[in-house]
């Protein structure tokens, strides 16, 4: 069985945030909602200061607190360890997203979508069948674009990425992209001491 | 290191600290009202109080109840909490809720009309008292499995839940069970008075302890730290939480008269206390960010 993960390259990610766009648009997020986001972060002491980018998205954790944690069952993995969220079972208590450790879920409130990506009240075409995918009240994250990795394409932030920062694929096979970047270039998970054995690495 | 190199970010594309803003308000007053109503439910039922056994089933049932319905997304969707029983705090809060509002109704049904055989009467108060503990516990458990919200993930989050809720049930009946407790059951009065003060002392050392432990756990929990104590909400962590909650509450238990009108008046503080504690555990959640695995980035 497939374990999709992701794989995110430090040295190469400018930080042109391509993939964020790209998201949005993909899974036609209204205003305010991000499911991957690229961080900077400024470290070092003058004058050996440095900036990285560190790009951040739900971990599709294989111990997920998130699905423990949901008390109606709408939280669920896939078998290729997807985390999905089912939007007919949510009932917006939003106890994933205090439980989710890297705080990547995201509640849905109703003026989302009444004011628009302009604010102005009205909405695009673009929009009004965009959000169609969503229930306001409810609560949701990244699912590695699921529709396009069930059509055998890689997640939008993925292909979108000038830099190739973003690499996707099945870790349960040794010879993937990302198994091998793991392997070589000793890929570490974001907080492994939060137990949750995330599906996505970093590499630097 | 961490907490004093980044700073609490909002929106922004930058590695910090993010508060946690998914459960305000409503959830606090939801929970305000579970841990005061089942405490109310639970300490008069040793001495068969009617009126605050009642009071606390609906303080549950209303408060509590009317609190989570207000928070939920999809309040309509509700029933679907009870289906995840085996791994959900949530859905095992559900069911104490439930459990605790039919049997608490049909013990305090059968106390006044008699209704019930003996067996049958026993089980029905087991059951109340049962769920009653549930709800006196098992937010705490709930908010410590947020395992990146380093004030809330803390082992004593449950025990400060049960010191409350015990504290909150034995303020509250003092009040209302203050004459007819004088009458049925003299003796009480000075040994609930007795619990309370013991009470106040050990939930002060309590809140001290969640503090001291959020304090050294993370930068998260550091951050947490310095808004109750010296940020934005220190204005009512101090003076509120622990000045009115605990030390004025337990001087006046202890060295003022023992009238009615006092024990109003220290329930007020404690209860004052205590709702300030609920939003403000809430408030100043801070996610530690995500930077644990690149240790050669930490300044
Ligand atoms: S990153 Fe958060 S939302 Fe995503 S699977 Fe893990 S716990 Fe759930
Ligand atoms: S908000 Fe929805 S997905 Fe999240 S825990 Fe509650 S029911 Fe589950």
């Amino acid at each position: 069985m497939a374990k999709m993960g992701m794989v995110f390259d430090l040295k190469a990610c400018i930080g042109c945030n391509a993939c964020v766009v790209a998201c949005k648009q993909e899974n036609s997020l209204p205003d305010g909602v991000f499911f991957t986001r690229t961080l900077s972060y400024e470290h070092g002491t003058y004058p050996n200061t440095r900036r990285t980018y560190i790009p951040t998205i739900c971990n599709q954790c294989e111990d997920a607190p998130c699905e423990k944690v949901c008390p109606s069952g709408a939280t669920f993995t896939r078998e290729d360890g997807i985390v999905m969220v089912d939007r007919d079972k949510c009932i917006g208590c939003s106890s994933c997203a205090v439980a989710c450790p890297y705080d990547m879920r995201t509640m849905l409130d109703k003026d989302m979508f009444e004011k628009g990506l302009f604010g102005t009240g009205e909405l695009t075409p673009f929009e009004k069948q965009g959000y169609e995918r969503f229930t306001p009240g409810t609560s949701v994250k990244c699912d590695f674009c699921s529709q396009r990795v069930d059509a055998g394409l890689d997640p939008a932030c993925v292909s979108t990425c000038p830099t190739n920062a973003r690499i996707f694929g099945d870790l349960d096979d040794p010879n993937s992209a990302p198994s091998k970047l793991i392997r070589d270039r000793d890929g570490r998970q974001p907080l492994p001491e939060k137990g949750t054995k995330p599906k996505v690495y970093y590499v630097d | 290191m961490l907490a004093k190199s980044l700073d609490v970010v909002g929106s922004e594309f930058r590695v910090g600290y993010r508060m946690q803003k998914s459960w305000g308000m409503s959830m606090a007053t939801a929970f305000f009202f579970g841990e005061a109503g089942a405490g109310l439910y639970f300490v008069s039922q040793f001495y068969d109080l009617a009126a605050g056994m009642l009071l606390g089933l609906l303080m549950v049932i209303f408060g509590k109840g009317g609190g989570h319905l207000l928070h939920l997304g999809k309040p309509s969707r509700g029933w679907r909490a009870f289906t995840r029983v085996g791994s959900s705090w949530i859905s095992r809060g559900l069911w104490a809720i439930t459990l605790f509002a039919a049997f608490g109704a049909l013990h305090l049904l059968d106390l006044q009309t008699g209704l019930l055989p003996r067996p049958l009467s026993a089980l029905a108060a087991g059951v109340a008292v049962a769920g009653c503990l549930v709800i006196m516990v098992y937010q705490g458990f709930a908010m410590s499995h947020s395992s990146s919200i380093t004030l809330w993930s803390s082992g004593l989050m449950p025990l400060a839940s049960l010191t409350y809720a015990l504290l909150n049930g034995v303020m509250l009946t003092l009040v209302i069970g203050h004459d007819a407790l004088a009458t049925s059951h003299p003796e009480a009065l000075p040994m609930l008075r007795m619990a309370a003060v013991g009470l106040v002392l050990y939930g002060f050392v309590m809140v001290l302890s969640l503090v001291h432990s959020a304090k050294y756990g993370s930068g998260g929990g550091r951050k947490s730290v310095e808004l109750l104590l010296r940020g934005a909400f220190s204005g009512y962590f101090l003076p509120v939480v622990l000045v009115l909650g605990f030390v004025v509450s337990g001087t006046m238990l202890a060295f003022a008269a023992k009238d009615l009108a006092t024990m109003i008046l220290v329930a007020g503080c404690e209860l004052t206390g205590y709702y300030a504690f609920r939003v403000l555990m809430f408030k100043a959640g801070t996610y530690d960010p995500v930077l644990s695995f690149a240790p050669k980035f930490k300044p």
